[in-house]
């Protein structure tokens, strides 16, 4: 396999990362740094330092060191102009003295500085930039177990057969491509109880997958890379009964002048390139160390080929030195030649998702960490996250301008103790001040070192000095991964393809997909339905079957009007109100039986609508089913002087208004098919509304077509409908009312009954009649030309008075009508408002009645 | 917020799966006093513990159901259906 890197073909072995594959070919500077563009080379690759932050196949900040080659990927640098190796902002890490500690804060005061300066800033600083790539797919995905256990080393290799043992399922999640945790570059792979891990059913192993989280109800959020080969990333939400930590600990570095060389690396870096990649980190290196890991970590290089300068202390006052890589260590009596540095730093155990459960962090002398102890049930530490095996370190603080603390922003252990000395002595305004322990490695590198530094300028303890607060995600994780895919549910009324045939111009309604309007103009639409006939798509209307002795009870008590009086066979319109009197939804209910109703919703409020109900069921005892059958019906709207002609065509219900009169419902066949008609009329026209069962919603929905054809029918879409219900002042719950609208003071105090004896709103209303609004939803006509937008100003006597909820250009009135909310002085009849037509103020007058047949006898035809 | 409800019909599920119906209370009677009324649409405990709540398993079985919740904690005690008993 072979990939790409600023052009250059990189070769690769098996089992090779971007970074290691890179290192191998003799890349040393992976990355410049946040600030200062400072080189920086391979540190930790373990995932867990900056410094191989860089753009693969157009996604920025992978961690190259722990990312698997792709074949043909295509990888870039970050942050560097023109090149890794020679940054023209490196220049800026001479002028630190201008960027102290707290720079932002001391500088930046003035919006019009940071104004002036932050294209700039945003443009030299910071981390890797999106460009357009290829699209990639996220995936979510949701996995129940007994147990989770975090880390596939020895400890939780150990902890996973444990809790298979015990018949429990165990996932088992390492961030590694395989399993074994740090003896995988120890010489010590427990191949037995990896097979035995292996080889049990009730253990899932997830390699490659990073855990990112433990939340609330032991929910793990876990990161897995290419799950598939149409897949980057998929996010698995991991509910679990008993998490087991077991992520190990990680190695952070020592603190020294010009210890972000690259060339100065992490004793277990180096053991992972040699062990796990068959990389030889350097020729001539020097060990900055003491005890068993400085030796183990000397024997492994003298043993592959690497000359082993010296191996020194820590404490030896030892200063890095080279330009843009590693070319010697000066100790207090020597200066060294070498090409590369081994730190063994301070183990510092992964217990972060403990913290995140609960647990506190409690300082440990012993073992010179902190370690995780008060943990919640269902949450264990093992292994090295428990700090078992760990021994402290000797650190400095090494108070220097070039020795760096926090490697993500840059931050020195000079600034850390100007920041101390400024008064953030304490650790979690240290970190604000100065953000060390807030970059992309989440304060992994830094932490110990900070609180280190902190206590001793402070004269405190480690342990009274504390830790800033650990919280997920940590590691990072994409936007990508967290959005997951970028599927959308789409719901289509059952004429959904005939209208496409028919050449719908679609609108979404919710996740319904309407026809706005088709091929013709709206006003050839409106024309239809005024002077011949019309057939419009009303499927989306909420629908609700009820059912029961006590079903009229129910919507006596939760709607405005009388329900439980109305007779079979008739149908009256629905308001719903809350108990502070605010209209929620409104529709019609129609009265089929003596025991059975049915209701119709807007298209939004179903859900809300049927759980409102269903609540106000409960403890009442009543006999009432409420079934939601808005998918099970297909429905359509005919309506216009000739709808009954068309109509009449397909059925043997007899049409005639003496027997089917306005505001009367039947159950009869149309075109064969079992349907509902109502005989209402938002449009204001003689109409009737079919609800025809799904599966035949189609079938009828054309055989209304042909049946039409003579008589000029069309299909006519929300837009016609808009205009056309507009004309006769019918209002749309949520386009014309709000959270404050009430019925009285939006002409449709008819519609509350307040002499019932109970009702949803009743109190409220009650007292709403007594006092007068002080607003009022009333109609206006422009007397000038122009139509104003939904939602412009209402302007009276010079004053912003209220505004407009709908408007359209209306054929009938041959100018702008519309609906609005204006000061309850002005809702007269023939009262003079103003409206601001783009910009600029039209004359207008109030109407009191609907703009089209105020009468309703076109309704009653 | 990653908890779970224990509904009654379909067992632990993730609190994403319910929508929250509020606290428990009673209805005041129709002839109770205004200020009583208000304090009925408008005022909440805001309980900082425990609780008694309603919650609407939208994603499951679309049932109403109440639970008492420790509203620091999330724990979430007991849940059942109501019956006759709404508060």
């Amino acid at each position: 396999m072979k990939f790409r890197f600023e052009g250059r073909e990189i070769q690769t072995n098996a089992g090779d990362t971007y970074a290691s594959a890179l290192y191998r070919a003799g890349q040393r500077i992976f990355s410049r740094s946040f600030k200062y563009h400072r080189p920086r080379g391979l540190l930790c690759v373990a995932g867990k330092c900056p410094n191989c932050l860089m753009n693969v196949d157009a996604v920025p900040n992978i961690r190259t060191c722990i990312t698997p080659v792709r074949d043909g990927a295509e990888v870039r640098a970050q942050n560097a102009k023109p090149s890794l190796e020679r940054d023209w902002l490196s220049i800026s890490q001479h002028f630190d003295w201008l960027m102290p500690v707290g720079w932002y804060y001391k500088t930046f005061k003035s919006p019009v500085v940071w104004h002036a300066v932050e294209p700039f800033i945003r443009r030299v600083a910071g981390l890797g930039e999106l460009r357009p790539g290829p699209k990639r797919e996220y995936e979510h995905s949701w996995m129940h177990t007994h147990t989770a256990v975090i880390g596939g080393g020895y400890a939780g290799l150990e902890a996973a057969l444990k809790a298979s043992e015990r018949g429990e399922r165990v996932v088992l999640i390492d961030d590694q491509p395989e399993l074994g945790g740090q003896a995988r570059y120890h010489r010590s792979l427990p191949t037995e109880l990896i097979a035995r891990v292996r080889s049990q059913s009730s253990i899932q192993v997830l390699l490659g997958s990073t855990c990112f989280g433990l939340y609330e109800g032991n929910l793990l959020g876990i990161v897995q890379f290419n799950p598939h080969p149409n897949a980057r990333e998929r996010l698995i939400h991991l509910r679990a009964h008993h998490v087991v930590v077991a992520a190990g600990a990680y190695e952070t570095p020592l603190l020294f002048p010009n210890n972000d060389l690259p060339g100065a690396m992490l004793s277990t870096a180096v053991l992972r390139l040699l062990h796990v990649h068959g990389v030889v980190a350097g020729k001539r290196t020097v060990i900055v160390g003491t005890g068993k890991r400085a030796e183990e970590v000397a024997d492994e290089l003298r043993s592959n080929g690497a000359e082993v300068v010296s191996v020194v202390s820590p404490a030896d006052g030892i200063t890095a030195t080279g330009s843009g890589k590693v070319s010697g260590l000066r100790t207090l009596e020597n200066s060294l030649a070498c090409d590369l540095i081994v730190m063994c730093g301070p183990l510092v155990p992964d217990s972060g998702l403990a913290v995140q459960a609960g647990a506190r962090l409690i300082w440990s002398e012993v073992h010179g960490v902190f370690l995780p102890s008060d943990l919640p049930p269902q949450i264990s530490v093992v292994g090295d996250a428990a700090g078992d095996t760990l021994a402290p370190v000797t650190r400095s603080v090494a108070e220097h301008k070039r020795s760096f603390v926090c490697l993500c922003s840059d931050v020195t252990s000079k600034d850390v103790c100007a920041g101390i000395a400024e008064g953030f002595d304490h650790i979690e305004t240290l970190k604000r001040y100065t953000t060390a322990t807030m970059g992309p490695c989440q304060g992994s590198m830094c932490q110990l070192s900070t609180i280190g530094i902190c206590a001793h300028q402070a004269q405190r303890s480690m342990g009274e000095t504390g830790v800033t607060t650990s919280r997920p995600p940590n590691p990072s994780v994409t936007i990508g991964a967290l959005a997951g895919s970028r599927h959308h549910p789409i719901r289509h009324t059952p004429m959904h393809y005939a209208h496409e045939a028919l050449g719908a111009v679609w609108m979404d309604m919710g996740d319904w997909k309407r026809p706005r309007q088709y091929r013709l103009s709206i006003e050839d639409e409106y024309r239809a339905v005024r002077e011949g006939v019309g057939i419009i798509d009303v499927s989306t209307l909420g629908k609700l079957d009820l059912r029961g002795r006590d079903a009229g009870k129910l919507l006596d008590m939760v709607y405005t009007h009388r329900f439980s009086d109305l007779r079979p066979g008739r149908v009256r319109y629905a308001l719903m109100c809350d108990e502070g009197g605010t209209i929620l939804d409104d529709g019609t209910i129609s009265r089929l039986a003596g025991d059975r109703y049915f209701i119709t919703t807007t298209t939004g409020n179903l859900d809300f609508v049927h759980q409102w109900l269903e609540w106000y069921l409960i403890g009442t005892g009543w006999d009432v089913t409420i079934t939601n059958v808005t998918a099970g019906y297909g429905s359509i709207n005919v309506a216009g002087p000739k709808a009954r002609e068309v109509l009449q065509k397909l059925t043997d219900c007899d049409l005639a208004t003496s027997a089917f009169p306005y505001m009367a419902c039947r159950e009869a066949d149309v075109c064969g098919v079992a349907a509902i008609m109502l005989r209402i009329g938002f449009v204001g026209e003689t109409g009737w509304e079919l609800h025809l069962p799904a599966e035949s919603a189609e079938a009828v929905w054309n055989n209304l077509l042909d049946a039409g054809k003579e008589l000029g029918i069309q299909a006519f879409g929300v837009e016609a409908q808009r205009l056309l219900r507009l004309e006769k002042r019918h209002v749309i719950v949520g386009v014309d009312t709000d959270a404050l609208s009430g019925p009285f003071e939006s002409g449709m105090a008819w519609a509350a009954k307040l002499e019932k004896d109970d009702f949803v709103g009743k109190v409220a209303l009650t007292e709403a009649s007594a006092s007068p609004a002080r607003e009022s939803l009333v109609g206006f006509m422009v007397t000038g030309v122009g139509v104003p937008e939904d939602g412009s100003a209402v302007v009276v006597d010079g004053k912003l008075a209220g505004r407009v909820t709908s408007c359209r250009y209306s054929p009938a009135k041959k100018t702008a009508i519309g609906l609005a909310w204006v000061p309850v002085d002005s809702a007269e009849e023939g009262a003079r408002i103003q409206v601001r037509i783009h910009g600029k103020l039209a004359d207008a007058k109030v109407t009191m009645e609907a703009f089209y047949d105020p009468e309703g006898a076109r309704l009653r035809q | 917020m990653s908890f779970l409800v224990r509904c009654p019909n379909c067992g632990d599920r993730s609190v994403y799966e319910f929508r929250f119906g509020g606290e428990v209370k009673q209805r005041p009677p129709l002839d109770a006093p205004g200020e009583e009324w208000l304090s009925y649409r408008y005022d909440r405990v805001n309980a900082a513990g425990v609780q008694k709540e309603w919650w609407f398993h939208r994603s499951g079985c679309r049932q109403w159901l109440q639970a008492s919740r420790n509203t620091v904690t999330n724990e979430v005690f007991e849940t059942w259906l109501p019956g006759k008993e709404r508060a």
